[in-house]
């Protein structure tokens, strides 16, 4: 496996190497670096031209520039990285500190959003092919596919940033609109949940119902401006889990799995008391630390109280304890929310990746990141969402016409052990391999996307420095991504041989 | 062996015997794999509505404004400025007197004018045109070389094989709106941008129809009737072109289809970017680009070039879509499900 | 029609079938597979259910698990275990899957989940089922894997099923079939894609288990010698219906229906097999002075190259064929049988030694040579549905050998197209219509007619009919034998199938692993083995008659038993 995984990874250092020239070369014959100098009435001409030859190294031939270049880029092996100098001569070195982050964010956030959803959609159409929800996603996903990114960015701008921005100075439903979102969320609960008429009726009536009622109540709690989960909404949605959870896999009378879930809400709690101090502005780290905990405790706590159902036992308590650390976030996120609506009154912003001079707490910085990632990052992640639900579709679709799903029917598995644990692991192979490939498709829409958006990233740094025939930019972009690409097709390489034994042994 | 006329329901018929009554018994019509293609694809409703909206939208584009020197029927040039009249709203009008609405008319503008007076419609129509010459090209470059160098690679494997899964690797570190862009600028510096542009798309954009027609080529040479060739004595040129590429038309047709709706995306980005297209002419990209900030003013010059762009898109991926289950009816819809007729078991 | 065994009136059936009606409902109409059949199954019993393809044998064992696909109308009753599963709902059916009813699978290769353990696969149906859990499931599984023969069990069932051979996979599908005690199991083709050899352990682990376990087995299958072999009732299936049920002996040596007379006669023999080794072998034939060589093969060597890495596949193999006649080859997968096909074919390059079609060795020959002999070879594949382009109509494809070769205008192509439909008994009318619309015999037909197209000095058959029904194959090796007596090609059978070859050949080759191990005329090598290797492939290989392979089952046994002792 591993020496699988270094071929690999050679083999891609390797391109990486070989499409830094062809990018060079291409780049530096795009134009002419000097044009409208060369048309300038300035007086001092001659010395602006010979300063931008200085910089761009315009009098050695195009070998020796890119060989500069390439020894500067080795420098970063001793932590020195040389990316040369634009032709203003600002060192790209630190352009690229400032762009890097916040694309890279963008970038990840997405993929990571599109694959979950993208993959998730596509197991549900694939399980429910021809029904009224495959045909109604498989005409969304062709919509999305067909979407110009920058056309679909304008719209967004226009009716979900301005528009929510509009509406959250003084949030109120009309009881038009709550009826209009009350019908639409009794459809589309029934669609997903499906069932005989009656229950899709059943399903309807209640979804509806609920959030006709719900809205004005929380209306009513001002909890658009003023948010709040509560101590006995954590628990409550907590228990929820840790219920369903059990009743799905082994069944509620099944005390095996069900007390440690239950001892996992109780324990979570607990710790939402005694941290309430310390998560009330927290840094990275320890919310890191928390999510680890979350993952080990119910783990430990699965493991001993399991017996022989530990396999189950430590799967839900998992999934229950990272809810509770989930709540205990979004709890503390909404208590930061009125704050944050002071300091910024039109949350959901539509130029650039952050807030200038923005001063505010952890959870209230995080939360202006996160209204200013939000746009692009559905943006970025509707386009990709697409192709993933697509792929996995037809790939769980083949997967079963396989001879061992009949076998593991014949076994008398329930279809959802067929779906999960047979089906779904043999139908990811396929797409690790497209996942390397979108990913760099979500860099080039990441360009786009940040010209719409007004951001200050590496899209920026390619886009100047290609029209300027500024060859020091646009490669510090590629650096930047095609590294971030060469990385992600790794991790791809690695999901590809965790799924797939016969490439491991 | 003698071929017995009618076997009897139940009679001792041996297998090879019956086979061979039912194929003397087949009437003379037969279908062709085209055929049963043309017919599945013909059933295919959203297929057929996309089918017409293209030609539709292509026999608009080219025939009212005229190409290459050849007048059209719309008097108004897109180069063209003029007086704004009544704000520069569009005058075309769907909504029947009979509903309260001014009747079906086309009027003076029916897109609109932006803010020199330019006449809207004439200026998508031309924008339209730029798409379809991109994409047509974009496609027919792309499928060619594709289809070629993937049935190649996947014929003689090793070193060719090699190289191309190479070449398409690099796909994975320059995005391919990157290297667009970058040959789009170079592109633009040619005398005829548009074309010289297509091309330079087509150039970059067949390596994933390559690795599809490499790989279904792969397994479709071990298949026997390949190996029969083979034996009978076939050139490499005859199995090549006779019984591999026609084998996988399904591919290399569905996979255009997409390629194109892809190059019409691509080629929209780069303009918007500023890289493709250039003014004076005009994309639809470019429109956007230019009028995206007249959106609350003039909101028309940003809806009618993304409208298009998107039916356009839309059409083009349901006509590929249609053409995959016309071509490889695994996955389409079987018989309708009806309730078992089934004894309660006690 | 229902037949019940004698003395078991009492006793419960495992399975059993009450006027079962399965039919589809296509995108056109609607087709009848199962039409009516009644039959039962005991424990403790193997009952046969036989037919060729389309006769409705694999929807009926599938509509007792509950796994027809849902546009299957199924009426009348299936009983497991005295439950009624016709329309009985799908959680209900789910709790009797391999506790009461278990199945396993023709194809191995592909019947086991390959990203999961073989613990794994194992255990889940023991967890489901509440049987055992964790550790003791484990421990369980491995117990079934010592059961059904899988060496180093404890080491094993952490690895994946790419791991283990073809046959090993089998038992393991055995062993999940027979994890959870089930009353009846359904073998669907349990042995079809295996070797004789291995088919015939597949065979004696599943007959232990049924004594050992008292399970009743429905075993699906066209192969009679299996049906000798295993079975205890017979049920013979036609179109839907069952025309024939009894005692293995009554329908094997008895047939009282014509369907299963005729179905019977089709089914190649090998005649007096002599597995103990006490033939005299006949006086070897006089050599001829005329005789005129067609192939000659010298310590021929043929590899493959894996990624760098030379496989030997052929390696010295030397043999002589004439005009005439019919030499084969046999032997197990990977004995390298193809690959000499292949490399007469010019589809793989001589490593060394020599090859010589009339004469003129194929290795030393340059490309438009080499050409020119192609006209002279006509080939026959294994798999009729891969075997034409399903592109070409009928015509194009029996006349293209003279498109290859610039023969003929198109007038006569036409005309020796319709010459040979005409030789191969199949209506000229075909010539303009496309491979899909033919049935595999009749595709394998054209593939005769295109390879003698050019008048063939040599024909290539490569298992030409292992993938045809049983009455098919007879009507397509019929015609071999006719076409050449007629125009007397030299002809390289190769097959599996001692039976077939037994028929048909003149000469043998035996190959193991590369290496010919036996070689000589028909009569003398396939009733006279000198060399163990043959013997145990011969003693492997099932005949229809029950009497006789229970006989050669013991002369295997004593075989197998002899060599054990020697190692």
């Amino acid at each position: 496996m591993l020496r699988f995984i270094l071929r690999r990874l050679g083999a891609s250092i390797g391109i990486l190497f070989a499409a830094s020239l062809l990018l060079y070369v291409l780049v530096i014959n795009s134009g002419d670096p000097l044009s409208e100098l060369r048309e300038s009435n300035a007086e001092n001409r001659e010395t602006l031209m010979q300063r931008r030859i200085e910089f761009m190294n315009l009098d050695m031939p195009w070998y020796m520039r890119y060989w500069t270049w390439l020894v500067g880029v080795g420098k970063c092996f001793t932590l020195q990285c040389d990316l040369g100098t634009s032709r203003q001569g600002v060192e790209v070195n630190s352009l690229l500190a400032l762009a890097a982050g916040s694309t890279l964010r963008l970038v990840l956030l997405a993929t990571v959003l599109a694959a979950v959803l993208g993959i998730a959609i596509g197991v549900l159409t694939a399980v429910r092919q021809y029904s009224g929800l495959d045909y109604g996603v498989t005409f969304i996903t062709f919509l999305f596919f067909s979407l110009p990114v920058f056309w679909a960015a304008v719209l967004l701008k226009e009716y979900m940033a301005i528009g929510y921005n509009d509406w959250i100075k003084d949030p109120a439903f009309s009881p038009l609109q709550i009826i209009v979102i009350a019908l639409i969320v009794g459809f589309l609960m029934q669609v997903f949940l499906a069932g005989t008429i009656k229950r899709r009726i059943i399903t309807f009536a209640v979804a509806a119902a609920f959030v006709a009622v719900v809205i004005p109540y929380l209306t009513w709690l001002n909890f658009f401006r003023y948010p709040q989960l509560g101590f006995g909404g954590i628990l409550l949605l907590g228990l929820g889990v840790a219920l369903s959870g059990t009743a799905m896999t082994v069944g509620l009378r099944n005390t095996k799995v069900l007390y440690p879930a239950v001892a996992t809400v109780v324990l979570g709690a607990i710790i939402y008391f005694v941290t309430f101090g310390l998560l009330e502005s927290p840094n990275w780290y320890i919310l890191i630390a928390g999510a680890i905990l979350a993952v080990i405790i119910p783990a430990l706590l699965g493991k001993y109280m399991g017996g022989h159902l530990r396999g189950p036992a430590m799967g839900v308590s998992i999934v229950t304890g990272l809810v509770m650390a989930a709540l205990t976030a979004i709890d503390h996120i909404f208590r930061a929310w009125p704050g944050f609506l002071l300091l910024k009154p039109r949350p959901i912003a539509t130029i650039g990746s952050q807030t200038p001079n923005f001063a505010g707490d952890f959870w209230e910085s995080f939360l202006d990141k996160g209204t200013q990632l939000l746009l692009p990052t559905i943006l970025l992640a509707i386009i990709s969402l697409a192709s993933y639900s697509r792929y996995t579709r037809s790939s769980m679709l083949e997967v079963g016409q396989q001879d061992y799903i009949r076998t593991a029917r014949s076994k008398g598995l329930s279809e959802r052990t067929v779906i999960f644990r047979h089906a779904f692991r043999n139908a990811m192979i396929p797409i690790a391999t497209i996942a390397a490939f979108d990913f760099a498709g979500l860099i080039g829409g990441a360009v786009i996307t940040e010209s719409v958006f007004g951001w200050r990233g590496m899209g920026e740094l390619f886009r100047t420095g290609l029209t300027q025939v500024d060859p020091a930019p646009v490669m510090a972009f590629f650096l930047v991504t095609g590294t971030a690409a060469v990385v992600f097709n790794m991790l791809a390489d690695i999901f590809y041989a965790i799924l797939d034994p016969r490439i491991r042994v | 062996m003698t071929i017995e006329k009618e076997p009897v329901e139940g009679a001792a018929v041996l297998l090879a015997e019956a086979e061979d009554a039912a194929l003397a018994r087949k009437d003379s019509t037969s279908l062709s794999q085209g055929q049963l293609i043309r017919r599945r694809f013909i059933a295919h409703r959203a297929a057929m509505i996309s089918t017409v909206l293209l030609v539709f939208i292509a026999l608009m584009a080219f025939t009212s404004i005229g190409y290459a020197g050849i007048p059209g029927w719309w008097g108004k040039d897109y180069t063209m400025a003029g007086t704004v009249i009544n704000g520069g709203h569009p005058t075309l009008s769907l909504l029947p007197s009979w509903l309260g609405g001014p009747g079906l008319a086309w009027g003076e503008h029916p897109f609109g004018q932006d803010s020199t007076g330019k006449d809207y419609f004439a200026l998508v129509m031309r924008g339209t045109q730029q798409s379809i010459i991109i994409a047509v090209v974009v496609g027919f470059v792309a499928t060619v070389i594709g289809a070629i160098i993937g049935a190649v690679a996947g014929y003689y494997r090793g070193w060719v094989d090699a190289v191309l899964m190479r070449l398409t690797d690099l796909f994975i570190v320059i995005p391919l709106l990157v290297l667009a862009a970058v040959l789009g600028q170079i592109a633009g510096r040619s005398g005829n941008p548009t074309v010289v542009l297509a091309l330079v798309l087509g150039l970059v954009t067949w390596t994933g129809l390559a690795r599809l027609v490499r790989g279904e080529v792969l397994s479709l040479r071990e298949r026997e009737y390949v190996a029969a060739a083979q034996a009978m004595g076939a050139t490499t040129r005859r199995v090549i072109l006779k019984h591999l590429l026609p084998n996988t038309i399904g591919v290399i047709v569905v996979n255009a289809t997409f390629a194109i709706a892809g190059a019409i995306l691509l080629e929209t980005s780069l303009s918007y970017l500023g890289f493709g297209v250039k003014a004076p002419d005009s994309s639809l990209g470019l429109l956007i680009s230019q009028y995206q900030n007249a959106f609350t003013n003039r909101p028309w010059l940003f809806w009618w070039p993304g409208m298009i762009i998107l039916t356009i898109a839309l059409s083009v991926n349901f006509l590929g879509d249609g053409l995959r289950d016309a071509f490889d009816p695994r996955q389409t819809r079987k018989a309708k499900r009806r309730k078992k007729k089934v004894e309660v078991s006690e | 029609m229902s037949i019940s065994a004698p003395s078991a009136e009492s006793r419960a059936t495992a399975l059993s079938f009450e006027n079962l009606t399965v039919s589809f409902e296509t995108e056109f109409s609607e087709v009848h597979a199962v039409k009516g059949i009644s039959l039962e199954v005991y424990p403790g019993e193997v009952v046969a259910l036989v037919g060729e393809s389309g006769s409705g044998k694999s929807v009926t064992s599938t509509a007792a698990i509950g796994l027809l696909p849902s546009n299957a109308n199924i009426s009348g009753k299936a009983f497991v275990g005295g439950v009624n599963v016709v329309g009985l709902a799908e959680n209900k059916m789910r709790k009797m899957r391999a506790t009461e009813i278990a199945m396993v699978f023709q194809e191995p290769m592909t019947a086991l989940n390959p990203v999961l353990t073989v613990e794994r696969q194992l255990t889940e149906s023991l967890e489901l089922h509440g049987l055992a859990y964790g550790k003791e499931a484990t421990a369980r599984a491995i117990e079934l894997l010592k059961l059904v023969g899988i060496p180093d069990p404890h080491k094993r069932i952490k690895q994946y099923p790419h791991q283990f051979s073809g046959g090993q996979r089998q038992r393991i599908v055995i062993a999940m079939a027979i994890s959870c005690d089930p009353k009846v199991i359904i073998a669907d083709e349990p042995t079809t894609a295996l070797d004789v050899t291995v088919q015939a352990e597949i065979l004696d682990l599943l007959r232990e288990l049924k004594d050992k376990l008292n399970t009743g087995i429905l075993l699906i299958t066209h192969n009679m010698g299996v049906v000798a072999d295993l079975a205890d009732r017979v049920a013979v299936m036609f179109h839907g219906s069952l025309v024939e049920t009894g005692t293995v002996d009554q329908v094997l040596n008895r047939p009282q229906h014509d369907y299963t007379k005729k179905l019977l006669a089709s089914v190649p023999r090998l005649a007096a097999v002599d597995v103990t080794g006490t033939w005299t072998p006949a006086p070897p034939d006089p050599v001829s002075l005329d005789r005129e060589l067609v192939l000659e093969a010298k310590n021929l060597v043929l590899e493959y190259d894996m990624r760098g890495t030379k496989f030997r596949a052929v390696d010295d193999l030397s043999f002589e064929l004439e005009r005439g006649k019919i030499l084969g080859i046999v032997g197990e997968s990977g004995s390298g049988k193809s690959t000499v096909a292949k490399a007469v074919l010019g589809l793989l390059p001589v490593a060394s030694g020599v090859l010589a079609v009339q004469g003129t060795n194929l290795a030393s020959l340059r490309p438009k040579e080499s050409r020119a002999i192609r006209s002279k070879i006509g080939v026959i594949f294994q798999d009729p549905a891969a075997s034409l382009n399903p592109r070409f109509p009928i015509g194009d494809c029996i006349t293209e050998p003279m498109v290859v070769h610039k023969v003929g205008t198109r007038a006569e192509r036409i005309k020796r197209a319709e010459e040979l439909l005409d030789a191969v008994h199949l209506p000229r009318t075909v010539i303009n219509r496309y491979p899909h619309e033919l049935s595999g015999g009749q595709r394998q037909r054209i593939c005769i007619a295109r390879a003698l197209t050019l008048d063939p000095e040599l024909l290539i058959a490569d298992e030409p009919t292992s993938a045809l029904d049983v009455s098919v194959q007879a009507a397509v090796l019929e015609m071999i034998q006719e076409l050449q007596s007629r125009y007397e090609f030299a002809c390289l059978f190769v097959s599996h199938d001692l039976a077939v070859v037994d028929l048909l050949a003149h000469h043998v080759v035996v190959m193991k692993d590369g290496k010919a191990v036996e070689q000589g005329r028909v009569s003398d090598v396939l009733h006279s083995p000198q060399h163990d290797y043959t013997r145990k492939l011969l003693a492997a290989a099932p005949v229809p008659e029950p009497r006789e392979q229970a006989e050669r089952r013991e002369a295997r046994r004593l075989l197998l038993s002899a060599e054990a002792q020697q190692n």
